[in-house]
């Protein structure tokens, strides 16, 4: 992808135009393409479209990833959202009956309540994008780290955050299985 | 310095590729047709050119001037895109498969390091093709062999990846042209705990592609084709192109990762890829020929409770032998 940008570059450079154009320029088609999708996944009126917008809009944040040289995040985004969770979502709406008719009715009456913490989270969000140095550069490209860094990194000063989140999938493991037992009488 | 030439190789990469996709699974529904006649004691095509050679082509442009038949309740959008979902993602796995060198050149169009994550992530997209056509159809057959595709891909995605994880742990790697050299000594197969890996893939693989003995998704005496039922003409041709691409990348995938990749005595490296990558082809196409269908609940529990303690034992045992 890289190879691509620069090469483009030159071509525009020949023509007068400025460097990292094309770099900006596809960032901004990508960030907006996601955007769109993510609008797709809420106002869409079939559930089956709102799943596969979702998937959309995560390939594209999987493409901000690779702006970023994050390359490692951008494939691991596409393997676990796109292919399993989007996946699972799926195959849940495929089992559910009638769920795509369109007598049934996709909002429900807690959109006070949803809107609020949708307000309070993005609130957060925003807190803490503004609080943070990063996002000057988050259109330019940033150092690649290898993943050898990332193996180190995650096993030593990132240890206990690490193990924290694999304890918590394991309660989320339980708990699904606790749920979908079937029950002898 | 990248150059208007530079575009010009890349423009010309990528037709090489495509076309090498296009003629390798025209060749490889021909091989099919010819081991399951032979397999069957019959000839299979014969009529057009040598040994019915030139029958994929006919089949092509037959299905290329076909009339374009959409369903009246099929869900439009949905139903257009499936098959380029199916197809897409497994064009764009060549990227980083290594066919070995030719004349100096290395044959990878691009030696990512993270190749085989690339690889997985690609594979594991897709099957939202096959849910796509399953549910746009509108018909209960193409949505029960959705269903059951997916529940099988799901499952059995498991098994395959940790056996890949196993090679990537011996290679110390996960660039795909690293792994080939790491095996410059000796291909990971002649080890016992690599061998066990490989049959796990192999096994994984054939279901991943929905091949018998794991080709419940389209079974035809129960599900009419299962999830291309309401398809014809070129979108058809699409799924069957998707199909035989991906026989091929797994193939290819299993002589790289376990079977030293390009690498070999006297014939030059690409020859050897492309030895080892049909070999492993034509001992699938023999396995589908031989062995029945196995039934939809023997299948979820061979890959949850046999396969997939056995792959993660296996890495264990690939740990162990790596600290000792």
């Amino acid at each position: 992808m890289n190879g691509l940008i620069q090469l483009l570059n030159n071509l525009l450079n020949n023509y007068g135009l400025q460097q990292g154009f094309i770099a900006q320029a596809s960032f901004y088609v990508i960030a907006a393409l996601a955007v769109v999708f993510a609008l797709g996944v809420v106002s869409s009126r079939n559930i089956f479209h709102c799943a596969i917008y979702l998937a959309l809009t995560l390939f594209c944040i999987a493409g901000v990833y690779l702006f970023l040289n994050a390359e490692f995040l951008a494939v691991v985004q596409v393997l676990i959202y796109v292919g399993a969770i989007v996946t699972l979502f799926l195959f849940a709406i495929m089992l559910t009956a009638n769920i795509g008719d369109r007598t049934i009715r996709h909002t429900n009456k807690q959109a006070l309540a949803g809107g609020v913490i949708a307000v309070i989270i993005s609130a957060l969000f925003i807190f803490i994008i503004i609080g943070d140095p990063w996002r000057k550069n988050l259109a330019q490209p940033q150092p690649s780290l290898t993943l050898q860094e990332i193996g180190k990194s995650l096993m030593s000063d990132y240890a206990l955050p690490f193990e924290v989140i694999s304890l918590i999938l394991l309660a989320a493991l339980v708990g699904a299985i606790v749920i979908g037992r079937v029950k002898k009488e | 310095m990248v150059s208007i030439l530079t575009f010009i190789i890349m423009i010309a990469v990528g037709a090489a590729v495509l076309g090498f996709i296009a003629v390798s699974a025209m060749f490889l529904i021909w091989w099919e047709r010819k081991v399951s006649a032979h397999i069957q004691t019959r000839y299979g095509p014969m009529r057009v050119g040598w040994h019915g050679v030139l029958q994929s082509v006919a089949d092509v442009i037959k299905l290329l001037l076909k009339e374009n038949i959409v369903p009246e309740d099929v869900d439009k959008p949905i139903w257009w895109l499936a098959p380029f979902f199916a197809v897409v993602p497994s064009v764009m796995v060549f990227v980083c498969i290594p066919f070995g060198n030719l004349f100096g050149i290395d044959l990878i169009a691009r030696d990512l390091n993270i190749g085989i994550l690339y690889i997985m992530a690609l594979t594991s997209i897709s099957v939202l093709g096959i849910f796509m056509a399953g549910w746009g159809s509108n018909n209960k057959y193409s949505l029960l062999g959705g269903m059951r595709s997916a529940a099988q891909i799901v499952s059995y995605e498991v098994p395959m990846i940790i056996s890949m994880v196993t090679a990537v742990m011996f290679a110390g790697t996960l660039s795909m042209q690293k792994i080939v050299e790491a095996q410059r000594g000796m291909w990971f197969i002649f080890q016992p705990n690599m061998a066990v890996a490989f049959l796990i893939f192999v096994i994984s693989a054939t279901a991943e592609i929905n091949r018998t003995p794991f080709d419940i998704p389209e079974a035809e005496s129960e599900l009419v084709a299962g999830f291309h039922t309401e398809y014809s003409g070129m979108k058809f041709a699409m799924f069957f192109l998707g199909e035989y691409t991906n026989l091929f990348i797994v193939s290819a995938l299993a002589a790289t990762l376990f079977l030293g990749g390009w690498q070999g005595p006297f014939l030059p490296p690409v020859l050897w890829f492309l030895i080892k990558t049909y070999g492993i082809i034509t001992v699938l196409m023999w396995v589908r020929w031989t062995f029945p269908r196995v039934r939809v609940d023997q299948l979820m529990g061979f890959a949850w409770k046999v396969l997939t303690p056995i792959a993660f034992a296996n890495l264990a045992v690939a740990g162990w032998i790596l600290l000792k």
